[in-house]
């Protein structure tokens, strides 16, 4: 059974790997991304502005080098294919096949997250090394919790994803929805600036909100802002997200897939 | 001469009316993009606010000015997008064969390209553009003479120029090798970084860059400057920067127009 998946993810990461030239251009663009906002950041703190900062220069730098690099690793396309096979008519014939969908376009996401950390996020992390000096984390312990956080703020974006995926099912003109998540996601998950430069209200608001457990947990535990123990609530607190997206993408799922049959295809 | 322009005005007409039927086709797609694009640029304003409020003025940017900078950048990103967006797709054209159509019909190429795809939706990207622009300017204290407003004309034009020539530069390259990956996208991301934000936060080198080698810098941030007598940054042109910009559009839009056709005598149909 799960050969299947492995052979899905491993034909995405072949075919990702053989486009040399668009890597070539999302690494470049990703840099712009990354030099531009440290730059925003040496500005706004020039002339030791901002010394009473919790966070310093340092570490604003480390985190937005390390937000713009996972960002190119958490492949959320199954908005996209959902999106793009139900208009094609495609989605009949994924049917078809003997495994789960939803699975099935996880595995194709996993694929590409390793393709991408080969060849987009190493190269950025390189690059930026050069220009910054290399991010380390604030200590090997902190590093040790930062990667199954990652993990859990992967599963939470791959479930909104695929939530987003199923309105695709209900209205199918209605455009592309994933990139109205995605907007909102990136403000609300502290991607480009974290929530603890944001005004109280939208700070608690937030948190009761999935978002910023997707890209400012890990990174906080990255850079030593949170500590071990707050660390682990947050991760806890991830976890009951995914078990909540989870629920709610099941419930839809049984749902969606007689409104196919329906529809006839 | 007349009746030749009467010709191409008539054509660019019905081409746009096409266009635009065939966008309002699908209204609730439209939907996704009027809630896609106010979201992104208001935070990304709302953004700047914060950290403005948090730390100190961008390189004696205040919040004012930046959010003058802002809009003033993102009306002329809207308004290119509705007239150039196919400059975009060259690429795709040269790969699908589509580009072999325009070579057929007698009418100039790169007027077809262009006129072929009014793209209506582009409008929406004015709405937060032309809102944030209107603050930005009634709270730095912008003077709406007519002095100002036939300036501001003139460089919303040259500005609009200068991105079509960079994108039909970029696009020029898909003549020689057939595809172009995502250079839109790159383009894309350093427009914004560099016109929407001010530019003498970069270090001296990537000022240079783009006002001498890719004169992006005119566009809005000389423009902005000049109007609201901000801090330029290390870089001082004489004359003023409000009417450098039209004729900077003009020089490279003319440059543009050399690449593409100089490409044009590369370009081999890659069949379809």
């Amino acid at each position: 059974m799960l050969q299947a998946y492995w052979y899905i993810t491993k034909m995405k990461l072949l075919t990702n790997l053989t486009y040399r030239f668009e890597v070539f251009t999302s690494v470049a663009t990703n840099l712009i991304l990354m030099l531009a906002s440290v730059f925003l950041w040496q500005t706004a703190y020039k002339g030791g502005a901002g010394s009473a900062e919790a966070l310093s220069l340092q570490d604003i730098t480390t985190y937005t080098i390390l937000s713009i690099t996972i960002s190119t690793i958490f492949v959320c396309d199954v908005q996209n294919t959902v999106y793009y096979k139900i208009r094609e008519g495609q989605i009949v014939t994924d049917f078809y096949r003997p495994i789960p969908l939803l699975a099935c376009y996880l595995a194709e996401d996993i694929g590409e997250m390793f393709s991408s950390l080969l060849n987009r996020a190493l190269p950025l992390v390189v690059f930026a090394s050069i220009f910054f000096g290399i991010p380390w984390p604030s200590s090997f312990q902190n590093f040790l919790i930062f990667l199954p956080s990652c993990l859990l703020s992967y599963a939470i974006l791959w479930l909104l994803s695929a939530l987003v995926g199923l309105i695709a099912f209900w209205v199918m003109e209605l455009g592309n929805m994933g990139n109205v998540k995605d907007s909102i996601v990136r403000v609300l998950s502290g991607s480009i600036v974290p929530l603890w430069f944001f005004p109280e209200s939208v700070q608690t608001i937030s948190k009761f909100l999935p978002f910023q457990y997707t890209y400012q947990t890990p990174l906080g535990i990255y850079i030593g802002n949170t500590s071990i123990t707050e660390a682990l609530t947050s991760m806890a607190v991830q976890a009951a997200w995914i078990a909540i997206l989870y629920l709610i993408l099941a419930a839809g799922w049984a749902r969606t897939k007689k409104k196919t049959l329906i529809q006839g295809g | 001469m007349v009746s030749t322009i009467k010709h191409y005005v008539s054509v660019a007409s019905c081409w746009a009316r096409l266009a635009i039927q065939r966008q309002l086709e699908y209204p609730l797609f439209l939907f996704s993009w009027l809630l896609m694009i106010p979201i992104q640029y208001f935070s990304g304003i709302w953004m700047l606010k914060i950290i403005v409020d948090r730390f100190q003025a961008l390189n004696g940017w205040d919040f004012p000015q930046l959010t003058f900078l802002y809009g003033l950048g993102l009306i002329s990103h809207g308004i290119f997008v509705v007239f150039f967006i196919n400059t975009w797709s060259i690429d795709h054209m040269v790969i699908n064969g589509g580009f072999d159509r325009l070579l057929l019909r007698p009418m100039n190429v790169f007027f077809q390209l262009v006129a072929s795809y009014v793209n209506f939706i582009g409008l929406i990207d004015c709405i937060p553009g032309i809102i944030i622009f209107v603050y930005g300017a009634e709270i730095a204290g912008f003077e709406w003479s007519l002095v100002n407003i036939g300036k501001l004309i003139l460089v919303l034009i040259g500005g609009i120029l200068i991105r079509a020539a960079l994108f039909t530069s970029l696009g020029t390259i898909a003549f020689w090798t057939k595809r172009n990956g995502s250079m839109v996208g790159f383009a894309l991301t350093m427009l914004e970084r560099a016109t929407m934000y001010p530019l003498s936060m970069y270090p001296y080198f990537l000022q240079a860059l783009f006002t001498f080698l890719i004169p992006i810098g005119f566009i809005s941030f000389y423009p902005a400057a000049e109007f609201l007598h901000a801090d330029s940054g290390g870089i001082d042109l004489p004359l003023s920067f409000a009417l450098w910009t039209p004729v900077v559009g003009i020089i490279c839009f003319l440059i543009a127009g050399g690449i593409f056709k100089f490409g044009m005598k590369n370009y081999e149909s890659a069949g379809s």
